[in-house]
């Protein structure tokens, strides 16, 4: 797999188009906004989404933590959609899910959409600080380099006349956004007030994914 | 035979009204009323300007009068447009209430007040005037049965304008229903004249169906507009004939100007004002203005205080606005049928012909129009095809039925074959619609828990909605229509219209366009509300609206071919289209009727091909992706291409030596599914399926959340769902919309059939006179979305390390 090689915090990290970031040094995939369990969250209020964001989640997962073997996981928040969510996950996938847990050390992050849920054998955690870096869901007041997640962030590119948006990672000096790993999630405009108020407008790298590679802008 | 002896409508309330009017009864008139009366469903097809609404009417007011103060709904009439629907009103009341008689009507439309809805359902008017939606919507309710159970007639208006879209599907599975309440309902089409009368009677009428038919033999008096400037090779904006134009409102009395796009409205409406040293009172009228503001030009229209109405399709129907002296089409007709529709909006009397002005903004509409008189000297219509009954449509129904009260899905199923689009419904399609509405229709039974309806243990065929709840969801989503994201345009606290997302995005801060005839600023956009204020600015861009882009007809593309190869015609066109043509026939070929000319050459070591197929949009549009994957495929580096109406342009690297060999049938077999995988077609077609399936909920101005991530995308959905379970019943029904609507699936097989003998090649040294309105046309490469979004992410990343060197070196 391609991937962008980014700089924050003087650490190296590569941004993988399947939207995962990993940490070089310390042999640490990082991933976000997963979502699981949106498609039965909808079902609840009559909107029948595909139920099929569950098992592709999972399997990204898989496939990543085959191929890359990391020693730790760390998921910055929104594992789950919401307490539904774990309806969505078949005994197969737990099953599993504890076999990689075997290799590799699952840190969860809390998000604010799965603060409230417990699963049996999982660990976690408001923050998560290793070194400099500080992991959370939402960035707060700190001195140190944070990853987070939360925001979905995506790009608007005109160029030529045509307008898109992608799905991006995007830093400023200290604060680092993942986008979200999800299937069925959405996105927000890295120039909506939400994410300005967090990384302001300067000094942006924005990192825009796409097909089979993550570009920077 | 004389009429007035054995005339029955000589005794009908009306007639008092029409002797003091000094008008008469109409053969056809009173042909419906017989038939009528004597229990028969009627399609009647009669010219604008016969009285056809009237004639509409004739059985019920007789009806409602015989029975004295009935009381509750009695008929139903049925108009295309909300604009219509308002007209009917306002020629209805003047019989109604100078001869005073007891017969109450209302409209309901989606502009009627919440309060008078209340009103209308609690005591019903005798005579309701609907839209297709608000029919939908009144069938969705608890007491749908009771309300229309002594329904005696539902009258459909323009039947013309429903026999071919989704609009069609929904209204008759919605008449169905009315006819299990009211198995006594009889029908009655208006219809404008129709070459395959045969199926639209077979589409409305049970009753022993009849057809009623009444022939103008006046013909409109349509020219084309004698420019002295020269009419461009390409564009679509008439600019050089705008004085021309202007002149001819000046001439007459009240002119309306047609246009094809809301673009062009926006355009054309800018640049009368700007000659406008006469100041005449001009105004515009699509269907993206503000509610109030198309209101005010009706009525300024209906009471002749302006001069001039530049419009789209909008003000296209029945509307009998009885003093506009002139139409002025400018762009192609596209076909005769909807010129004929156009040209009918002026001088709604009978015996004088209907004037008309034609203004082509290309060489090829100037072909285009003078074929179209032609055919409409010879009377030779455009046939409108039936369509099949769309899945997504059925879907939406089922909802509606159950949010009105539990119901026996085989009785449902039964009722819904009735309607002719659904006669070819399949049991077990029904059946996927069915579990499509109760819990989505996927394989995996996830979702148990939360079905939207279910059946009952004690008996398997009766179905009920889960919760109450669920009905107003459906009363969101009721309708076939679906408009791109709209944005409401402010002007101060005053809105002006709705303007497409995607135009917005394409704006910064300062950027000025024009909307309503008004050059505005674009200043913010929050909460989904473009805020703007006035501008002097003078450039300005267009608003872009996707909709409705109309292929031309088969009917007039054969006429057109058939023109262009008749040479001792072209001395009677203006020298400079005269010029063209001579020198096309003798530098390259003009092609006979049957014949498809494919000229080919070089050009700045590019290599093009240009295929003349007169195959109408959507069938060049497709038939350019095949070629260029057969093109691919025989390594000729093909790199885009191009289609019009008339034509498609592609461009290769290197030569294109075996077009025989790819240009057949064989293409569309191998490459279809291919295309329709790779384009973003089926996917487009796909959101509108989720949406009138009530899978997804539709997004309406105003509830979208604020702020947070939209909810999610239909594209998302579509992918999940094409991985997981292609065989979906929605997947299916995209894709079966889109071999049907979009890429005109039958017409290209037509053509691809028969093409390989009749195809004339010519290879030449440079671009032919023909092929160059087409070659002008060509400003953008042909790619699919996903190849087009890496390629600009591509371009703008070198493009910005190219800058990095440039500075790191300076």
């Amino acid at each position: 797999m391609y991937y962008q090689l980014i700089n924050f915090g003087n650490e190296e990290f590569h941004a993988y188009p399947n939207k995962s970031l990993y940490w070089k040094r310390l042999n640490t995939l990082i991933v976000s906004d997963l979502h699981i369990g949106k498609s039965i969250s909808y079902a609840k209020n009559k909107q029948f989404l595909p139920p099929y964001d569950t098992k592709e989640i999972l399997n990204k997962i898989f496939v990543s933590l085959d191929k890359i073997k990391p020693s730790n996981l760390i998921i910055v928040g929104d594992l789950l959609h919401d307490v539904f969510s774990t309806l969505s996950i078949k005994d197969q996938d737990y099953k599993n899910l504890s076999q990689y847990m075997k290799n590799t050390n699952f840190v969860w992050i809390k998000g604010n959409h799965d603060k409230n849920i417990q699963i049996e054998g999982f660990k976690n955690f408001t923050n998560y600080k290793i070194e400099k870096f500080l992991f959370t869901h939402i960035p707060i007041e700190t001195s140190l380099f944070q990853i987070c997640g939360h925001y979905h962030p995506k790009v608007k590119i005109v160029h030529r006349g045509k307008t898109i948006f992608k799905t991006s990672f995007v830093h400023n000096e200290k604060i680092f956004i993942l986008p979200s790993f999800g299937i069925l999630t959405g996105g927000l405009d890295i120039n909506s007030k939400e994410i300005r108020d967090v990384l302001g407008k300067k000094n942006l790298n924005i990192y825009p994914v796409g097909q089979d590679k993550v570009y920077k802008l | 035979m004389n009429i007035n002896k054995s005339n029955p409508l000589l005794l009908h309330p009306l007639n008092k009204w029409m002797k003091k009017k000094k008008w008469s009864w109409f053969p056809h008139q009173i042909e419906t009323f017989r038939h009528v009366r004597t229990g028969s469903d009627v399609v009647v097809f009669a010219p604008t300007g016969a009285g056809k609404t009237l004639t509409g009417f004739i059985n019920p007011i007789d009806d409602l009068i015989k029975l004295k103060k009935f009381k509750g709904l009695h008929t139903l009439y049925i108009s295309p447009l909300k604009s219509l629907a308002n007209d009917i009103v306002r020629n209805l009341e003047k019989p109604i209430k100078e001869l005073d008689l007891k017969i109450s009507f209302q409209v309901r439309t989606g502009d009627t007040t919440q309060y008078k809805k209340q009103k209308q359902k609690q005591k019903p008017p005798n005579i309701l005037i609907t839209t297709p939606e608000s029919l939908a919507l009144l069938n969705s309710y608890e007491n749908a049965k009771e309300f229309f159970h002594n329904l005696k007639y539902i009258i459909i208006d323009e039947i013309h304008t429903f026999l071919d879209n989704k609009r069609a599907d929904l209204l008759s599975l919605n008449i169905e229903r009315l006819q299990t309440f009211s198995p006594s309902l009889q029908r009655i089409g208006l219809s404008a004249t129709l070459k395959n009368k045969l199926d639209a009677k077979k589409w409305l009428c049970r009753k022993k169906p009849k057809i009623v038919s009444y022939e103008n033999s006046v013909l409109p008096k349509i020219k084309i507009l004698e420019s002295k400037e020269r009419i461009p090779w390409s564009g679509h904006m008439a600019t050089y004939s705008i004085n021309e134009i202007y002149k001819e409102i000046t001439k007459s009395k009240l002119t309306i100007i047609f246009v094809n796009t809301r673009a062009q409205a926006e355009y054309m409406f800018k640049n009368l004002w700007l000659i406008n040293k006469k100041k005449l009172k001009i105004a515009v009228h699509h269907g993206s203005l503000e509610k109030n503001l198309r209101l005010k030009v009706e009525n300024n229209l209906s009471k002749g205080l302006v001069d001039c109405v530049v419009a789209t399709s909008s003000l296209e129907l029945g509307l009998d606005y009885g003093d506009v002296e002139k139409i002025i089409q400018v762009g192609a007709p596209k076909g005769i049928n909807r010129l004929l529709q156009r040209v009918g909006r002026s001088n709604h009397n009978l015996n004088t012909p209907s004037k008309a002005i034609l203004v082509p903004t290309n060489r090829f509409e100037f072909i285009e129009a003078k074929a179209a008189i032609e055919e409409i000297k010879k009377n030779n219509l455009d046939k409108i095809d039936l369509k099949e009954g769309s899945f997504d449509v059925v879907a939406q129904h089922i909802f509606a039925t159950a949010c009105a009260g539990q119901f026996d899905i085989n009785d449902l199923y039964k009722e819904i074959i009735k309607a002719y689009p659904y006669k070819k419904l399949k049991l077990n399609d029904f059946k996927q619609l069915i579990n499509l509405i109760q819990d989505g229709g996927y394989v995996l039974k996830n979702y148990d828990q939360f079905k939207r309806i279910f059946q009952l243990r004690e008996n398997k065929n009766i179905y009920k909605l889960v919760h109450k709840r669920e009905t107003l969801k459906y009363r969101m989503n009721v309708g076939t229509i679906i408009e791109n994201p709209m944005l409401k345009i402010k002007l101060g606290t005053k809105t002006l219209g709705n303007i497409e997302e995607v135009f917005i995005q394409n704006l910064s801060q300062g950027d000025s366009f024009i909307f309503a005839g008004q050059v505005l600023e674009f200043q913010s956009m929050k909460n989904n509300l473009v805020q703007v204020k006035r501008s002097k600015s003078l450039i300005s861009k267009i608003p872009s609206y996707s909709g409705g882009r109309m292929p031309l007809s088969t009917n007039l593309a054969n006429s057109v071919r058939a023109l262009l190869a008749k040479s001792n015609m072209w001395d009677l066109y203006p020298e400079q289209i005269t010029e063209w043509l001579k020198r096309q026939k003798n530098t390259s070929k003009i092609p006979k009727k049957d014949e498809y000319l494919v000229e080919q050459f070089p050009r700045k070591k590019i290599f093009y091909t240009v295929i003349y197929t007169f195959a109408g949009w959507h069938a060049n549009q497709t038939l350019g992706f095949l070629l260029l994957r057969g093109f691919k495929e025989f390594n000729y580096k093909p790199l885009g291409f191009v289609a019009n109406d008339y034509a498609i342009v592609l461009w290769s690297l290197k030569e294109v030596k075996e077009i025989r060999t790819i240009l057949n049938l064989g293409l569309l077999d191998k490459h279809l599914d291919n295309y329709l995988e790779e384009t973003s077609i089926v996917k487009r077609l796909f959101r509108d399926n989720a949406i009138i399936s009530c899978l997804i909920e539709r997004r309406l101005p105003g509830m979208e959340k604020t702020g947070k991530q939209v909810l999610f995308s239909s594209d998302l959905i579509y992918t999940v769902l094409k991985k997981n379970e292609p065989d979906h019943i929605l997947l299916k029904s995209s894709y079966e919309d889109a071999k049907k609507n979009m890429i005109d699936y039958d017409r290209l097989r037509e053509i691809l059939k028969k093409i390989d003998k009749k195809i004339i090649l010519k290879k030449l040294t440079s671009i032919s006179p023909l092929a160059v309105p087409i070659i002008l046309e060509i400003n953008r490469e042909n790619l699919s979305k996903k190849e087009t979004d890496e390629y600009i992410l591509e371009d703008l990343e070198n493009e910005i390390l190219k800058e990095a060197n440039v500075l790191s070196i300076n």
